[in-house]
């Protein structure tokens, strides 16, 4: 029984990290470039969700245009001013290059807001649950999975059914191939990374429903994200949905798992330390995850 | 022996290197006499330090190619066994420090092994999983003191058998002895087989297999003496600081402080290491106090450096050192 | 003696095909794009196992050994295209070659020297790869793959971008790497100038199989060697 509600569980978080894993694999799809501040984006999505609802009075629910905005603003943003240039010159300056955004955007929040914990309090779905069976559902939370689900399957549905979506994609199987047909590289690369800021920040407007924000939380999620993306191949949507869900079940059946046979100091904090662990198992034994895409 | 004759053999550096490092060196061994004021020397010191460890991830990171981020593991493998067998069985640091690069070297090589099967930025990642992961092991195993770390007792002093002093210019000297025998090594490696099979990796691996170079052994190679390096420069933090706990010595900002100063001096070059650790260093201390101090500004530093990494990136990516090479190359 | 029996069957690009060479001959290997040739080259270099078939080189298997034991057995090969850093100088280039075979810089430096002397490239010796011409970084490319002292050559389009007054420098010095060196060379071409000059036997793909073997005059005329070229008008003869 225990298992059964962490599995569900797990699939609610699941959809969520599918979410957030989403657009990192979409814009490594596109460009091959990892995007380290993937966490950070999906921080301030959660950090804008929470201010707008608490400065204008609103549900927390409502503000979710909010945060896909922003989200896709930094997005272009971090595309045209900064990977652009990175794009030019050798990966490890790639690296460096999100990664300084990373920590840019991390400290400038820490500046901003200062290091406290927040989570919203007030709200329509806050602290009430669902009853389904012998298992108790937060409202913030499934509320949270359904709409990571359908901002899944609308993603889904604009890259597979509109002319846009398919020159993204054309762009990400063969960019040279694409330029040759008109399709401008350029704008694709912009496009997928407005698509995958705005995606983690609506990720981030529903996860400050029910998880602390503070600064320093993108490194975790990054992390999950990362996971996520290498379990279900770098570039693959469809793997970035079922290694999300994957990923979700994982981490919550494990304390459950390691309560079960005695191993009780695998405690809750390690459930993550499992995620980056997998992340490794998973890279060396299978490099190209479950759908591997590329690579 | 040739290889001491190697690695004692400056020669083929420029006359103006030459010259800038005996300069540089008189200067630091003067250093305690000229009147500085202790956060001068605490500053310093930092400085020496993080040019050893530069120097050690130069090994893998510049010279190598592989960028990696999770150097920080090492440190504190060297500062907890020294610190532990301190504590526990009263240990002198001559002999818990190699013991301490031993347990690094055979770290290295576990993990290496199937680390080195990644590449660019799958690598990237999972060498700061591996570093997570084992941060996140110290923090909760109460048995090495988890998140609060280990306190060394205090000894009489000066003790050169547990390497604890009351002044920092006994300290200065140590961390010069270590710098100076650090250089001489990464003066030996650059010359060495190894040295030019790695580079060759770099340039081009393809080619390198195909001249008999077997990348991933190579790589391991590379990746573990830069273990080593680090977790000297680890054993030397627990004696100094006198306390060590898993968010000092084993936090991925170390990680990439260390691999920022060897990109942002110029990676794959002697000097760079030193360079980016004598720019970003006292940049670091003293942002921090100037800005630690005023409350409202916590993380400004970051933010410049962070800044700092973006603009260097995006634009010089060969580093400080580069950009001298760059120059030679148009004379000639 | 050196033997090289391929079987290959199921790789997709080659099927069954056999062949020896011997210690001592030149031998080109031709055909139109996609027949396979390259194929064939990374299967005997290490870079591709064979789904089926042999490698044996002076009596041992080297089947599906990585290029890096193969180089060690005593194979060398250069590449068509080169990545071309700014990383390394000519010289350390070639010293890298070197260090396959000793475990000493000074000894590295003699023999890297020797090897850029014998190829007249010791004016190069500081430059970088990006500095140079086409026809240069081949002869580097060469030269770092003799500092290997490979018994085979396997030569991968060595002539390619390169003009006539450079094709004929390629062929004189292949000969001299031949008779001075006493290096079996193998030549995967498309440059008819290098390949029918030099080569004691001919072999040539098509389409995955092995179409033809022999002297190069042999080869000329034979029908289905024109045929896969020029395509079916021109092999009736014209």
């Amino acid at each position: 029984m225990i298992i059964l509600d962490a599995i569900l569980q797990g699939i609610l978080m699941g959809l969520l990290f599918a979410l957030v894993a989403l657009g990192l694999t979409i814009i490594f799809g596109v460009m091959d470039i990892v995007n380290f501040a993937h966490g950070e984006f999906l921080m301030i999505g959660m950090f804008t969700a929470y201010w707008t609802s608490l400065l204008l009075h609103i549900d927390p629910l409502i503000t979710l245009p909010a945060s896909a905005v922003v989200g896709m603003l930094l997005g272009l943003a971090s595309y045209y001013w900064l990977v652009k240039y990175l794009l030019r010159g050798p990966m490890i300056a790639q690296l460096f290059g999100t990664f300084g955004l990373m920590l840019f955007l991390r400290y400038l929040a820490q500046f901003l807001f200062g290091t406290d914990y927040r989570i919203v309090q007030k709200g329509l779905l806050v602290g009430k649950s669902l009853s389904l069976g012998p298992f108790i559902l937060d409202w913030t939370k499934l509320s949270a999975a359904i709409l990571s689900l359908l901002a899944f399957l609308l993603v889904y549905y604009l890259l597979h059914r509109t002319k846009l979506g398919k020159a993204l994609r054309a762009t990400a199987l063969n960019k040279e191939a694409a330029g040759y047909m008109g399709i401008r590289t350029d704008r694709m690369n912009a496009l997928a990374w407005m698509i995958g800021g705005g995606t983690v920040g609506i990720a981030g407007g529903l996860l400050v429903n029910f998880w602390y924000v503070y600064p320093t939380i993108g490194l975790l999620f990054v992390m999950i994200a990362f996971a996520s993306v290498a379990l279900g191949g770098f570039g693959s949507i469809k793997g970035a949905f079922f290694a999300g869900v994957l990923i979700g079940m994982i981490e919550m059946l494990f304390p459950v798992f390691g309560h079960l046979i005695g191993w009780d100091f695998l405690g809750p904090h390690f459930k993550f330390t499992v995620v980056y662990f997998a992340y490794f198992v998973i890279v060396v034994l299978r490099p190209q995850g479950l759908f591997g895409w590329k690579h | 022996m040739e290889t001491l004759r190697d690695a004692l053999d400056f020669s083929d550096f420029s006359r103006a290197e030459r010259v800038a490092l005996v300069l540089f060196s008189l200067l630091l061994l003067l250093f305690p006499w000229l009147g500085t004021g202790s956060f001068v020397k605490t500053v310093v010191i930092q400085f020496l330090l993080f040019s050893l460890f530069g120097m050690g991830w130069n090994t893998i990171g510049g010279y190598g190619g592989q960028v990696e981020l999770g150097k920080a593991q090492y440190v504190g493998i060297g500062a907890y066994t020294v610190a532990l067998m301190m504590v526990w069985w009263k240990i002198p640091f001559w002999i818990s420090m190699p013991i301490g690069v031993l347990i690094a070297l055979g770290y290295s090589f576990i993990i290496g092994y199937p680390l080195f099967r990644l590449k660019g930025h799958y690598f990237a990642i999972a060498t700061i999983c591996t570093s997570l992961v084992l941060q996140d092991i110290f923090i909760n195993w109460k048995l090495v003191g988890a998140a609060k770390g280990i306190e060394l007792p205090i000894h009489e002093h000066p003790d050169f058998l547990y390497m604890q002093f009351k002044s920092d210019t006994y300290y200065f000297y140590f961390i010069m002895a270590l710098f100076y025998a650090g250089l001489v090594y990464m003066n030996w490696f650059r010359k060495s087989k190894l040295g030019y099979q790695l580079r060759m990796i770099k340039d081009d691996e393809e080619a390198a297999q195909s001249l008999g170079i077997d990348a991933r052994w190579c790589k391991i190679k590379a990746y573990s003496i830069a273990s080593a390096f680090v977790a000297v420069g680890g054993g030397f933090l627990a004696v100094y600081n006198l306390y060590i706990d898993p968010y000092s010595v084993m936090d991925l900002d170390l990680s990439i402080k260390i691999a920022l100063m060897a990109m942002l001096g110029g990676a794959a070059s002697m000097w760079g290491p030193i360079i980016g650790a004598a720019f970003l260093v006292p940049l670091d201390r003293f942002l921090g106090s100037w800005l630690g101090g005023q409350r409202g500004l916590i993380g400004v530093d970051f933010m410049i450096y962070s800044a700092l990494i973006m603009i260097v990136s995006a634009y010089q990516p060969r580093g400080i050192w580069g950009i001298v090479e760059q120059f030679r190359r148009r004379d000639r | 003696m050196i033997d090289l029996i391929k079987d290959f069957g199921g790789v997709i690009a080659n099927n069954h095909i056999s062949f020896e060479i011997d210690q001592g001959e030149i031998i080109g290997l031709i055909g139109p794009n996609g027949a396979g040739k390259t194929t064939l080259f990374n299967c005997v270099v290490g870079y591709h196992k064979p789904d089926s078939g042999k490698v044996i080189f002076k009596g041992k298997e080297i089947t599906g050994l990585k290029p890096f034991m193969t180089n060690r057995e005593g194979i060398g090969r250069t590449f068509q295209i080169m990545k071309v850093t700014a990383g390394m100088t000519v010289l350390e280039n070639v010293m890298v070659g070197a260090f396959c075979r000793t475990e000493h810089r000074a000894v590295a430096v003699r023999e890297a020297m020797e090897i850029l002397n014998f190829l007249g490239l010791e004016e190069l010796k500081g430059f970088h790869l990006n500095e140079l011409p086409i026809a240069s970084q081949k002869k580097v490319g060469l030269a770092r793959a003799l500092a290997t002292k490979p018994e085979l050559l396997m030569l991968d389009e060595v002539a390619s971008g390169l003009n006539p007054k450079e094709t004929e420098d390629m062929v004189a010095l292949l000969k001299r790497i031949h008779q001075e060196k006493k290096i079996t060379l193998f030549l995967i071409e498309h440059v008819m100038e290098v390949v029918m000059p030099i080569s004691q036997r001919v072999i040539v793909l098509d389409s995955g199989e092995k179409i033809a073997e022999g002297l190069p005059k042999e080869i000329v005329k034979n029908e289905r060697v024109i045929k896969a070229y020029l395509g079916e008008k021109y092999a009736k003869g014209f």
